[in-house]
């Protein structure tokens, strides 16, 4: 469960955040959709505690992010814009080091990876060294350090950037599979496809501001648009940065 | 807390294990040193040793024309040669480090009591010619005065008249003490060695991290971000050691193996007892070292831009050892309280069997040590800001 609350975040004169209000339930996903340089990294930069907000708060499970960080941390598994892996470590050093962060360790910690490795199909790269690696194998190598804690929420940032239509189906039915579980997904995207496919809930951001909220139906509805493309133009009163 | 700072010490020690090719770049550095200083010790003890040893050869145009002072020289071993054509340019093409001219008006002048001229001719830029010209002007001046003085006691006028001061040369120096200026170098070498053992762990564990992105999905996990650096700082420290350890074994193993007492004449006490003292003086300096060059690192936003920070940081802390080689500081207490330079001084004390002040020991290793402290907790503040992400 995920509670934002009149979030602000300036840097310098650039107010990238401005009064950003939204929750993301259990069992749902929540798409941020916004074009780009709207503020949803810097929205979910702050949430998962490395920004801290200049006004308002950000809450996981009830605990505030800049007032109790870690808390937080052991409950959002998060897949950063920045993804990068340590090319000189095997798959599984790379998501064993993460879950060893987390106080997971021994026989638990090793079931947990090669469950994992076994659900994002990734045996065949598991101990090999990522140096090399695809786009796609690197995402899933991120996507399981993402999760080897087990988090109840996961934050997702532009997931699917760069992948292969296999990859990205493969992503999408992931996805839908971590709501199914029951938890909070949220995830961003400028993919307006992806976004109508997946989410329960649209949150629109543009310029730093909550321009629309509500599930695809709710959306045409406020709108008056039919497709949903129409109503996120209608939303943001712009048809920049589309997709 | 320490088990997590350790999980982040093993991963980095595991990581930069594995990035064999950086660590052995370290590893270079650490045997500079003793390379540098044994080539160095071979030469000069070698160039010392067959000076002292061999005949001077002395090309000398117009020997005819003072056949006494020939007689002279080849009395006290020298080698009389021919000298070439043009005495001069072979100076300077090196041919021959010395030349001497005797003018054809010599004998003349000498008959009549005059002062004769002879020309020496030599390049005194040319450090390997600084024996054989030394050795040929003091054989002039003494046969100069051997014959003044014969003259005046001819002349019923006893020598003491005209040597009014007589020059008693006490040197105190011992064979030792000069070849000892080598030794100052070391703890330059040393301190150079620490840094750069570190440096390649530490721009891969903070640049390097922030260049591959994946230093933002690190801070995400649930520990004190400060943690984090610190994590970072210690797994540099076994690099650092370990580069000190090479260092000094191979200093030990150039003084062990070289024939150090025919080389200089002298036999260097830089025992397994000495060896371990300055490694243990040198621990502080290990943390210093890790610790300062985490904080910069982390300043740097690519591998690249730490690169040309790095061994800056090395040199500044190791360039007073250098100079301690020429300009010998005495181990007063203020010495001690900056940091690198009290242990460059006290490396030199060891190394010169000189009694050493425990107390000088403690409080150059404390002041590291708290200057160290003072550094990791900028660099944990760092880390805990915002600033850390973008660099």
């Amino acid at each position: 469960m995920i509670q934002v609350q009149g979030l602000s975040k300036s840097f310098g004169k650039v107010k990238a955040v401005q009064s950003v209000s939204f929750s993301a339930p259990d069992g749902q996903i929540t798409g941020l959709l916004g074009p780009n340089g709207a503020g949803k990294s810097t929205t979910l930069r702050m949430l998962y505690t490395l920004l801290k907000p200049e006004s308002g708060t950000a809450q996981v499970d009830g605990f505030d992010a800049s007032q109790t960080p870690i808390e937080v941390q052991k409950r959002i598994g998060v897949l950063a814009d920045a993804r990068g892996l340590y090319p000189r470590l095997t798959s599984r050093e790379n998501i064993r080091y993460y879950g060893r962060l987390h106080g997971l360790e021994g026989e638990v910690l090793e079931k947990q990876i090669n469950a994992l490795l076994t659900l994002l199909d990734m045996q065949a790269i598991a101990d090999r060294k990522t140096e090399g690696f695809s786009t796609g194998e690197k995402l899933k190598v991120a996507l399981a350090r993402t999760l080897v804690h087990n988090p109840q929420n996961v934050l997702l940032d532009e997931p699917t950037n760069g992948l292969d239509v296999m990859s990205t189906r493969a992503i999408r039915h992931f996805i839908l599979r971590l709501r199914d579980e029951g938890r909070c997904v949220l995830f961003t995207s400028h993919i307006m496809q992806e976004v109508a496919a997946l989410c329960d809930q649209i949150v629109i951001i543009s310029h730093g501001q909550v321009s629309a909220t509500g599930s695809p139906d709710d959306l045409r509805k406020q709108t008056g648009k039919d497709n949903l493309e129409d109503a996120f133009v209608a939303a943001i009163g712009s048809e920049e940065g589309l997709a | 807390m320490i088990k997590k700072i350790m999980i982040i010490v093993q991963k980095e020690l595991l990581d930069n294990l594995r990035d064999t090719r950086s660590w052995m770049t370290g590893l270079f550095w650490a045997m500079f040193g003793p390379i540098l200083l044994g080539g160095m010790i071979m030469l000069l003890g070698n160039t010392i040793r067959e000076k002292v040893e061999e005949a001077l050869v002395l090309p000398v145009a117009g020997a005819e024309n003072a056949p006494s002072l020939i007689a002279f020289l080849e009395q006290q071993d020298v080698i009389v040669q021919p000298a070439p054509a043009d005495p001069e340019s072979a100076v300077i093409a090196g041919d021959i480090n010395v030349a001497l001219i005797i003018p054809a008006d010599y004998g003349e002048n000498f008959s009549t009591g005059k002062t004769s001229t002879v020309q020496l001719i030599f390049d005194s830029t040319r450090q390997s010619a600084m024996a054989d010209i030394s050795r040929a002007q003091n054989l002039l001046e003494s046969y100069g005065s051997y014959i003044g003085l014969l003259r005046l006691s001819l002349r019923g006028v006893s020598p003491e008249m005209i040597r009014v001061v007589q020059i008693e040369e006490v040197d105190t120096a011992t064979p030792q003490s000069q070849a000892l200026i080598f030794l100052s170098m070391l703890p330059y070498f040393i301190i150079f060695a620490i840094f750069n053992g570190a440096s390649p762990v530490i721009t891969d564990a903070t640049a390097g991290e922030r260049e591959r992105g994946s230093l933002e999905p690190l801070l995400i996990n649930p520990l004190p971000r400060g943690w984090v650096a610190v994590g970072k700082m210690i797994s540099a420290m076994p690099f650092a050691i370990f580069n000190l350890t090479i260092t000094l074994a191979g200093f030990a193993a150039v003084f062990g193996l070289l024939p150090m007492e025919e080389l200089l004449g002298v036999q260097i006490g830089f025992d397994l007892g000495a060896l371990a003292a300055v490694f243990l003086v040198c621990l502080p300096i290990v943390i210093l070292a890790c610790a300062i060059q985490t904080l910069i690192a982390s300043f740097a936003k690519t591998t690249k831009e730490a690169g040309t920070y790095l061994p800056f940081v090395g040199l500044i802390p190791s360039l007073p050892g250098l100079a301690l080689a020429f300009l010998p500081v005495k181990p007063e207490l203020w010495t001690m309280l900056i940091p690198t330079f009290g242990q460059q001084i006290l490396i030199n004390q060891f190394l010169r069997a000189e009694p050493i002040s425990e107390m000088n020991i403690l409080i150059s290793a404390v002041v590291t040590i708290l200057l160290a402290g003072i550094i990791t907790f900028i660099a944990i503040k760092l880390y805990e800001g915002e600033r850390i992400i973008k660099g």
